[in-house]
C-alpha cells in the first residue's frame, strides 16, 4: 500500500488553461463579493458565522492573550517551568487553545541565546496568543531572509543582538506553533502581572522586538 | 524541484515592510485586517473549509500549485482566495458557469440581496452558534500510533534530496528547499503527526514521527552564513530524514 513504485506514483497534473481562479475579476474586492455571494445564495456559508469569526480575531484573540502567559512566566516560576516543559498544557490553563494552537512550544530566550521565529513556507502562527499574523510576517521578505540573514533582519526591526549571543531560528514547517519567552526587562521588580503584561508586545514574543522599557 | 512558496533563503528580497509610527519607532499594533475584504476573503476560507471537504494540508497545496505568475502577482490574501475558487469548483461545491453568472452580477452592480434571503442552509454549513466550539477544538494534528520513532535525540540526519514527496511527483511537502540534502541534529521528537504528504492528496492521514532537528547555520549556508554558529530549527517528519552514514 505504501510502495512507491510506479503503478502506485501519483502526479500533480499539470495547470489547466480554464483554471477557476483566471476567470476572477481584477479588483480583489470585486473577486470576494462574488464568491462570497455565490456561497450565500447556495447557503454553503452563513453570514452570521463570518461576523462571528471576524469579531472573534479583532476583538477577543490577539497578542494580549500571548501578553498574559509571558507576564505569569516571569512572575512565577513553577509555571515557567511547565511552560517550556509542556507549553500546549500551559497555555490552557488560561483558556487559551484551539486553532493553529494546537501543539505550541515556548521557546526561551536568555543572555546566550536569542530565538527568532518565521514560516518560510507559509504563514504559520500561533493564533490562540498572538492572533492573525502582522502583514511584515508574511511579506516575501521576512519569509525568504529570516532563516538566512536574521541579524539583518533583526537589525531592520532595531533589534542588534551581539555576535557573541547565539541566535535560534524556528522555523514552523509542521504543526507545532513557536512562541518566544523574551526576556524580563530590568527596573520591573516591583510590578504585578497585570503591569508586566502591558509592557509584552507582540513583536517580543516572535523575537523581532524586545518588551518595552528594556532598552 | 520545488514551487514558488518555498522561499526560504532566496535572495533578491528588499527590507523587510516593518511598520513605523510618526517617531520613526517600529508599531507593534496594527489593525487585524487592514481592508474589509481581507476580513472577508480569510472569514470565508474558513468557512467554506469546515465543510469538510478538504483539509489544511489541501488548502495549503492549492495555494501552492497557483501558477508562479499569478503567485507572484497575488496579495497574500488574493492568493487565499484564487486557491479557494479553484477547490470549490475541483470539489462540486460550485460550477465555473455558476461562478461566471456572480461575477457578472456584481460586476453589473446589480442588486444581489434577494439571492441572499431566505436560503435554506446546507448541512454541513458551519453555524456563528458553533464557532467558538470548533476554534477552541481546532485541528490537531497529533495522533496516537504504536510507531517506534526510528531517531534519537542527538543522533545525526542527512535530509532527502529533490523530491521528498515519495508518492506524489511535485506533490505538497514540508521539507524546504534550502534544507534539502543537509547534516542536522535531531533536537527533539514531538510524536506522530498527520504527514502532509499524502494528507494533501487526499491518500489518508498516515502519521509519521515528527521531529525538530537542528542545523548550523554554516550547514546551511556554507560562507553566506552569518555567524556559522546560529541555528536554524525545522519540523520535520521522518521519511524526510536519512541517518547519517
Amino acid at each position: 500500500m505504501n510502495s512507491n513504485n510506479d503503478h502506485n506514483l501519483h502526479r500533480v497534473q499539470g495547470h489547466k488553461k480554464d483554471d477557476a481562479h483566471s476567470h476572477l475579476p481584477s479588483d480583489p474586492e470585486l473577486r470576494v463579493k462574488a464568491i462570497e455571494t455565490l456561497l450565500l445564495s447556495k447557503g454553503l456559508i452563513d453570514s452570521k458565522t463570518l461576523d462571528e469569526l471576524i469579531d472573534t480575531y479583532e476583538n477577543r484573540i490577539g497578542p494580549q492573550n500571548g501578553a498574559k502567559v509571558i507576564a505569569k512566566a516571569w512572575v512565577d516560576e513553577n509555571y515557567k517551568k511547565r511552560l517550556l516543559d509542556d507549553a500546549t498544557s500551559a497555555i490552557r490553563e488560561l483558556s487559551y487553545q484551539g486553532r493553529q494552537g494546537e501543539n505550541m512550544v515556548v521557546v526561551e530566550n536568555t543572555a546566550d541565546i536569542h530565538n527568532v521565529v518565521v514560516c518560510t513556507l507559509c504563514s504559520c502562527y500561533p493564533w490562540p496568543v498572538l492572533g492573525i499574523p502582522p502583514t511584515w510576517y508574511k511579506s516575501d521578505e521576512y519569509r525568504s531572509r529570516t532563516v538566512r540573514e536574521p541579524r539583518k533582519v533583526l537589525s531592520e526591526f532595531g533589534l542588534n543582538i551581539d555576535s557573541k549571543i547565539e541566535i535560534k531560528v524556528w522555523d514552523s514547517t509542521a504543526e507545532l506553533r513557536y512562541l518566544v519567552l523574551p526576556i524580563r526587562p530590568d527596573g520591573t521588580e516591583n510590578m504585578n502581572e497585570e503591569q508586566l503584561a502591558e509592557l509584552v508586545t507582540r513583536n517580543s514574543m516572535i523575537g523581532t522586538g524586545l518588551p518595552e522599557n528594556s532598552k | 524541484m520545488s514551487r514558488l512558496h518555498d522561499m526560504g533563503g532566496r535572495y533578491g528580497d528588499g527590507p523587510i515592510p516593518v511598520p513605523r509610527n510618526k517617531n520613526n519607532q517600529v508599531e507593534n499594533s496594527e489593525p487585524t485586517f487592514k481592508h474589509e475584504w481581507h476580513a472577508k476573503a480569510w472569514a470565508i476560507t474558513l468557512a467554506a473549509g469546515a465543510l469538510g471537504e478538504w483539509n489544511l494540508d489541501v488548502s495549503r497545496h492549492y495555494r501552492e500549485c497557483l501558477p508562479p505568475k499569478d503567485y507572484m502577482n497575488y496579495s497574500y490574501y488574493e492568493k487565499w482566495l484564487a486557491g479557494l475558487t479553484n477547490l470549490l469548483v475541483d470539489k462540486k461545491l460550485i460550477s465555473i458557469e455558476e461562478l461566471k453568472k456572480f461575477i457578472s452580477l456584481v460586476q453589473e452592480d446589480n442588486s444581489t440581496e434577494d439571492l441572499k434571503e431566505n436560503v435554506k442552509l446546507d448541512e454541513r454549513t458551519w453555524l456563528a452558534k458553533d464557532v467558538q466550539k470548533t476554534l477552541g477544538w481546532g485541528g490537531p494534528s497529533l495522533r496516537k500510533t504504536d510507531i517506534t520513532p526510528l531517531h534519537k535525540i542527538g543522533d545525526s540526519v542527512i535530509t532527502t534530496k529533490y523530491n521528498p514527496n515519495e508518492n506524489v511527483i511535485g506533490g505538497h511537502t514540508r521539507l524546504p528547499s534550502y534544507a534539502m540534502g543537509c547534516e542536522g541534529k535531531i533536537f527533539s521528537y514531538n510524536g506522530t503527526h498527520v504527514f502532509p504528504d499524502k494528507n494533501a492528496h487526499g491518500i489518508g492521514e498516515n502519521p509519521l514521527p515528527l521531529y525538530t532537528v537542528e542545523f548550523k547555520a554554516s550547514e546551511l549556508w556554507g560562507l553566506a552564513a552569518e555567524n556559522g554558529n546560529d541555528k536554524i530549527y525545522l519540523d520535520l517528519w521522518e521519511p524526510y530524514l536519512k541517518i547519517k552514514a
